[in-house]
C-alpha cells in the first residue's frame, strides 16, 4: 500500500530530477543574453529552473500538508492489477526489441487472453497469431510501412 | 465574383465518377491511418504518395485531401472512444470527448465531432474560395515577430485554466518546454539536451508523448480500476445519431467562433493542433459551464473539433498561394506537388487555374463525402466498446506501440513511449495537468525559434514586438488572456488560501 | 521523339552490356531509401523522384521503400547509415551536408564511414532581393550593405548550413557584413523576403522562383562558373540563362554549388556499389530525370567512382576552411 503522501513526493522528485538534467544540458551552451537576443541554452536553463522550482513547491506543499495526504493512493489490490497489466507491456517492449513487433504482438495477445480473459490456451494463441497476421497485412502490404522486425521473420524471408 | 466562375469550373472538373470513387477510397484510407495513433495524416499521404506519380495531378491530389479528411476524422473517433488521440490535433477532443463516451453518450459524442469537424472544415474552404486573393497578401505580412505573438496568444488562451495546483502546472508546462528543446536547435545549428544520445537527436516527438500520456497511462487508471471501460453498454441506435444532429444549431456561437480561431491559425501557421488547444480554451472561458468542461460537455468537443478542422483546410492555401505549408500534411502534399511538376507558390493560381480550383472544389465534395461516411461508421465504432477488456486492451498496446514505432522507425520510441505511459499514470493519479504539457511541447521549439529568430532582427531589443500594428495587437490580445485568470486566480487563493492541497 | 528514341537505345545498350558486367551483385530484398530530410524538403524530392523514375522505367527488379530521417538536419539519418555497417539494402540521400555535418555538430559518424556511391546534381546559389528593392544589380547591393554594416538581413535556411556558409564567404570576399536570419528552411526564407521582412536570401532557384514569376523578387547573380540553362523567359523581360553569375556582376566568388548525393553504409562491396551506380547512372539518362533537372533549374552532373571522390574531397576542404575561420567547428 502506498500512501498519497509518498506518491506526491516521489513524483515531485522525479520532476525535479527531470528540470535538473535540463538545467545540467543547458549549461553546455551560453545561458546569458548575447547580442543576437538570447544564447541556446538560456530557454532550456530557465525551463530545467522552473521545472526544479515547481517541484521544490509541490514538495513543500506535500510535507506542510502531510496530515491531509495520508489518503490511500494505491490498495493493494490496485497495485496487482496494475502491476498485471504494466509487467506484460513492459515485457512487450523487450520481446519486440529481440523479436520484432509481430512476433511480440502475437506472444503478449496470446499471453493476456490466456491468462487474465481465461480464454482456452488454443483460442488465445490463435488470436494472437491471427492478430499479428493482420496487422502484417494492414502494415506492409497497404500502407507498405516497415515495422521492427526479428529472427523469425528473417527466418522466413519476410522483409 | 470571379472565384465564382472559377469554382463552378473546378466543380465541372471535380465532379467525375473516378473521382468520387477516389474520393471515398481516400477517406476510407485516411480513417484507419487515422484511427491508428502515430500513423497519422503525414504518414498517410506520405505513404500514398508514391502511387499518385502516374496518376493525373487533379485525381493525385482529390485522393490524398480525401485521405487527409478521413485521417483528421479517424483521430477523433480513437480521442473520443480511448482517450487516445489519433492526431496530434485531436488531443483537445479527448477532454470532453472521453468523458463523454465512459458516461454512455459515445455515439453523440462521435456525432457532434463529426459534425463539426465537417462545418470547421467548410468554413475553411469557403474562406479559401473567397478571400484567396487576400489571404495571401495577408500571410505575407508575418515574419518571426507576429509568427511568436501567434504562438503567445495560442497559449495565453489556453493556460490558467482549471483547478490544478500552480506548482504542478508549471512543472507540466516546463517540462513539456524542455522536451521541445531536445535536439538540433534551428537558431545556433548546434544538438541541445542529447547528453550523446544517438536516439535524443531528432528530439522527442510530441505524438510519442501524446500516446504514452494518453493512450497508455490511460489503460493503466482502466487497469487498475478493473477491467472494463464504462461505455460498455452504450447501445448505439441510428435514432441517437439523428437526435444528436438536431441538437447541432444549439451550439452555433461555440461553432463560429471556433471556425474563426481555426481559420486564423490556419492560415497564420499556427496549425490545427494549436487552434485545437485555443478553441476549447476560449470556449471553457466563455462559457456559462465553466465547471462542466473536462467532464463531458458538448462544447468541449465541438469547439476542437470545428478549430482543427478549420486550421486543417485553410492550412491548404498558404501552402497553394505562397508554397509554405501551414502543417505537417501539407508539407508532404507541397512535395507531391513538385512531383507531378506544379510549382507551389503565388503563380499556381495564375499558371494551373484548373487544378486549383479542381482542388478547392474537391475539398467540399471531399468533406460531404467524409462526413456521410463517417457518420455512417459510428454503430461500428461504438460497438468497438463492447468487445471483452481482455482482447481490447492489450490490441491497444499494440496499437500503441505499433503506432510509435511508425511515427519515425526508432525501436528507441518504445522506452519512450513506455516512460510516457508511466508519466502519464502518475500525473493524472495526482491531479498534474497534462495539456499544458502536451501544448508546450508543440509550440515550444517554434516559439523559441521565431523568439530568437526576432532577436536576431532586432539586434536583441524587444521592441520588435510592438514594432508595428499587427504584432502590437496579437501581444496585447495575448497578454490580456494571459493575465486575466493568473491575476483572478491570484486573488481567489489570496482570500482563501490552503484550500486546495487537501484535493485528494 | 528522336532524343526519347536515342536514349531508349542507350538504356538498351546498358542494359545488355552492362548487365553482363554487373550480373554478380543484385538486391535480393526491397531497398530501403533512406531521406536525410523530412518529407517535402529538397532531399525528400530528390530521392522520390528517383523512386519514381526506378519505378516507372523497372530498373530494379525489388521494390523501393522510402523512409524519411531528418532528424538533428539529417544527421539521423546518417547515423542510421553508419549503423548499417554491411547492409546493401539501404540507399541513403544526402547534400554536402553528408560529409559537412560532423564539423558543426558532436555527431557519433563520420563521413569515412559512408561509402559515397553517386553524386547526381549540383544545385544552384542566387543571390535574391524584393523586387521593388532600389538594387538592380549585385555591385550596388554589396556597396548599400558595406556602407551600412549590420544592419542588412540576410535569411537562410537553417544555421551553419549552405546558406551561412554562402553569406560567410560573401562577407569575406566583399567585405560586406550582413545580419543572417536562419529560418526552417529555404521556402520560408523566400517568403520572408516576399513580404519585405529580410532585404536577401540566397535561395536555390527551385526555392523562390514561384515569388520570382510572381514579380515578389529578383535574381542579382548565380554563384555558378557559368550562366544557368534555360532559354524560356520567366518573367517578361528575364529567364535563367539572363542572370549574370556572381563573379561577372563583381562578387570574387567564382563558384558555390551543393551536390545531390547518394550514400550506402561503410563495409559494402565494390561490386554492390557498382551496381547501384550504375542504376543510378540510367536514372541519371531518363527524360524524366531531365525534366527534374530543368524544372529545379539545377546542373546536370553525374558523378561517380574516382571524378566523385576528388569532388567530395574538394568540396570538403573549401567549407571545411570557412568553418574554421568562422569558428563553428566542434571538439
Amino acid at each position: 500500500m502506498i500512501s498519497r503522501y509518498t506518491a506526491e513526493i516521489g513524483t515531485a522528485t522525479l520532476a525535479a530530477g527531470l528540470g535538473l538534467a535540463a538545467v545540467i544540458g543547458a549549461l553546455e551552451f551560453g545561458i546569458g543574453w548575447g547580442d543576437a537576443g538570447p544564447e541556446s541554452g538560456a530557454f532550456p536553463f530557465y525551463m530545467g529552473l522552473l521545472v526544479v522550482g515547481a517541484s521544490v513547491g509541490t514538495l513543500v506543499q506535500a510535507t506542510v500538508g502531510r496530515k491531509g495526504l495520508q489518503s490511500v493512493f494505491l490498495h493493494k489490490e490496485e497495485a496487482v492489477r496494475v502491476a498485471s497489466f504494466f509487467l506484460p507491456m513492459a515485457a512487450f517492449v523487450v520481446v519486440s526489441l529481440l523479436l520484432g513487433l509481430y512476433v511480440a504482438t502475437a506472444i503478449y495477445l496470446a499471453f493476456v487472453m490466456w491468462t487474465q480473459g481465461k480464454y482456452r490456451l488454443v483460442v488465445s494463441v490463435a488470436s494472437g497469431i491471427a492478430a499479428a497476421v493482420g496487422f502484417y497485412l494492414v502494415l506492409e502490404f497497404a500502407f507498405q510501412v516497415p515495422i521492427l522486425k526479428g529472427p523469425l521473420e528473417a527466418a522466413l524471408g519476410i522483409y | 465574383m470571379d472565384n465564382f466562375a472559377s469554382l463552378l469550373h473546378g466543380f465541372g472538373v471535380a465532379l467525375t465518377t473516378y473521382h468520387i470513387i477516389l474520393m471515398m477510397v481516400g477517406v476510407l484510407l485516411g480513417i484507419l491511418v487515422g484511427v491508428l495513433p502515430g500513423l497519422g495524416a503525414p504518414n498517410g499521404v506520405s505513404l500514398l504518395l508514391p502511387l499518385t506519380f502516374t496518376m493525373d495531378p487533379v485525381a493525385a491530389i482529390i485522393l490524398l485531401t480525401s485521405m487527409y479528411w478521413g485521417a483528421l476524422f479517424g483521430g477523433s473517433t480513437t480521442s473520443i472512444l480511448f482517450n487516445i488521440p489519433g492526431e496530434p490535433s485531436s488531443v483537445a477532443t479527448t477532454f470532453d470527448g472521453y468523458p463523454m463516451a465512459r458516461q454512455g453518450q459515445a455515439t453523440q459524442a462521435l456525432t457532434l465531432a463529426f459534425l463539426s469537424a465537417g462545418f470547421g472544415a467548410l468554413v475553411g474552404v469557403i474562406l479559401i474560395t473567397v478571400l484567396s486573393t487576400w489571404v495571401a497578401k495577408f500571410a505575407l505580412r508575418f515574419s518571426s515577430p507576429e509568427y511568436f505573438a501567434v504562438y503567445f496568444l495560442a497559449f495565453a488562451s489556453f493556460v490558467g485554466l482549471g483547478a490544478a495546483s500552480p506548482f504542478k502546472t508549471i512543472v507540466s508546462m516546463g517540462l513539456g518546454f524542455a522536451f521541445a528543446a531536445v535536439g538540433m536547435d534551428t537558431v545556433s545549428g548546434g544538438l541541445r539536451l542529447t547528453f550523446g544520445f544517438n536516439e535524443l537527436l531528432s528530439g522527442i516527438s510530441f505524438l510519442i508523448a501524446v500516446i504514452g500520456l494518453f493512450g497508455i497511462g490511460e489503460l493503466m487508471i482502466t487497469m487498475e480500476e478493473g477491467l472494463r471501460f464504462d461505455g460498455i453498454r452504450a447501445r448505439v441506435k441510428v435514432r441517437d445519431v439523428l437526435k444528436t444532429i438536431a441538437t447541432l444549431p444549439r451550439y452555433w456561437v461555440t461553432l463560429l467562433r471556433s471556425a474563426a480561431i481555426g481559420c486564423w491559425m490556419g492560415i497564420t501557421p499556427g496549425g490545427p493542433t494549436a487552434a485545437s488547444f485555443m478553441s476549447y480554451g476560449l470556449a471553457k472561458r466563455l462559457s456559462r459551464r465553466k465547471e462542466g468542461f473536462g467532464k463531458g460537455q458538448p462544447e468541449g468537443v465541438v469547439a476542437p473539433e470545428t478549430a482543427d478542422h478549420a486550421a486543417g483546410s485553410s492550412a491548404i492555401l498558404p501552402m497553394l498561394a505562397l508554397g509554405v505549408p501551414g502543417s505537417a500534411t501539407a508539407a508532404v502534399m507541397m512535395g507531391g506537388l513538385m512531383i507531378w511538376g506544379l510549382n507551389p507558390g503565388p503563380m499556381l493560381f495564375i499558371e494551373r487555374p484548373d487544378f486549383v480550383w479542381g482542388l478547392i472544389a474537391s475539398m467540399y465534395l471531399g468533406n460531404i463525402v467524409a462526413v456521410l461516411m463517417v457518420l455512417a461508421t459510428i454503430p461500428l465504432f461504438a460497438s468497438i466498446l463492447r468487445i471483452p477488456f481482455a482482447i481490447i486492451g492489450p490490441v491497444i498496446v499494440v496499437v500503441c506501440f505499433i503506432g510509435a514505432y511508425t511515427v519515425a522507425g526508432r525501436p528507441f520510441d518504445l522506452w519512450l513511449a513506455l516512460a510516457f505511459g508511466v508519466v502519464g499514470y502518475l500525473f493524472k493519479k495526482l491531479d498534474y495537468p497534462i495539456a499544458p504539457l502536451v501544448l508546450a511541447m508543440v509550440l515550444g521549439d517554434k516559439a523559441e525559434d521565431a523568439f530568437r529568430q526576432s532577436m536576431i532582427m532586432s539586434r536583441g531589443s524587444l521592441s520588435i514586438f510592438w514594432s508595428n500594428g499587427l504584432v502590437t495587437t496579437i501581444m496585447l490580445i495575448g497578454l490580456a488572456l494571459a493575465l486575466g485568470p493568473v491575476l483572478s486566480t491570484l486573488f481567489g487563493r489570496l482570500t482563501k488560501p490552503k484550500a486546495s492541497s487537501a484535493v485528494a | 521523339m528522336l532524343k526519347k528514341t536515342s536514349w531508349l537505345l542507350a538504356t538498351a545498350v546498358a542494359v545488355t552490356f552492362g548487365g553482363v558486367a554487373q550480373a554478380d551483385w543484385k538486391p535480393s530484398k526491397p531497398v530501403e531509401f533512406v531521406v536525410t530530410s523530412s518529407p517535402g524538403g529538397g532531399t525528400d524530392n530528390f530521392a522520390r523522384v528517383v523512386q519514381s523514375i526506378i519505378a516507372k522505367h523497372k530498373l530494379m527488379d525489388q521494390s523501393v521503400i522510402v523512409t524519411n530521417k531528418g532528424g538533428g538536419s539529417g544527421a539521423e539519418g546518417f547515423i542510421y547509415t553508419k549503423m548499417a555497417a554491411g547492409d546493401s539494402h539501404k540507399l541513403t540521400f544526402g547534400t554536402n551536408n553528408a560529409y559537412l555535418l560532423p564539423y558543426v555538430a558532436k555527431l557519433a559518424y563520420k563521413a569515412d564511414e559512408l561509402t559515397p556511391v553517386a553524386a547526381m546534381a549540383l544545385d544552384e546559389f542566387l543571390l535574391w532581393v524584393k523586387a521593388d528593392s532600389p538594387y538592380k544589380d549585385a555591385k550596388s547591393y554589396i556597396d548599400a550593405v558595406k556602407a551600412k554594416p549590420d544592419t542588412f538581413k540576410m535569411g537562410g535556411s537553417q544555421s551553419k548550413d549552405t546558406d551561412q556558409t554562402l553569406t560567410s564567404l560573401i562577407q569575406d570576399a566583399t567585405g560586406a557584413k550582413f545580419i543572417y536570419v536562419p529560418f526552417q528552411g529555404g521556402g520560408a526564407a523566400g517568403v520572408q523576403l516576399a513580404g519585405g521582412h529580410i532585404d536577401s536570401n540566397t535561395n536555390n532557384p527551385n526555392e523562390n522562383a514561384g515569388q520570382w514569376k510572381a514579380g515578389a523578387v529578383t535574381p542579382l547573380c548565380v554563384f555558378s562558373p557559368t550562366r544557368l540553362q534555360g532559354n524560356v523567359k520567366v518573367t517578361a523581360t528575364m529567364g535563367w540563362s539572363d542572370i549574370p553569375t556572381c563573379k561577372e556582376a563583381g562578387i570574387p566568388i567564382d563558384k558555390f554549388q551543393m551536390p545531390r548525393t547518394v550514400w550506402l553504409p561503410g563495409g559494402i562491396p565494390a561490386e554492390t556499389v557498382a551496381f547501384y551506380a550504375d542504376v543510378l547512372k540510367k536514372v541519371s539518362e531518363t527524360p524524366e530525370w531531365k525534366e527534374y533537372i530543368e524544372r529545379t533549374s539545377q546542373t546536370d552532373r553525374f558523378l561517380g567512382g574516382a571524378d566523385l571522390k576528388s569532388f567530395i574531397a574538394d568540396d570538403d576542404a573549401k567549407n571545411r576552411k570557412v568553418f574554421e575561420a568562422e569558428g563553428w567547428v566542434v571538439r
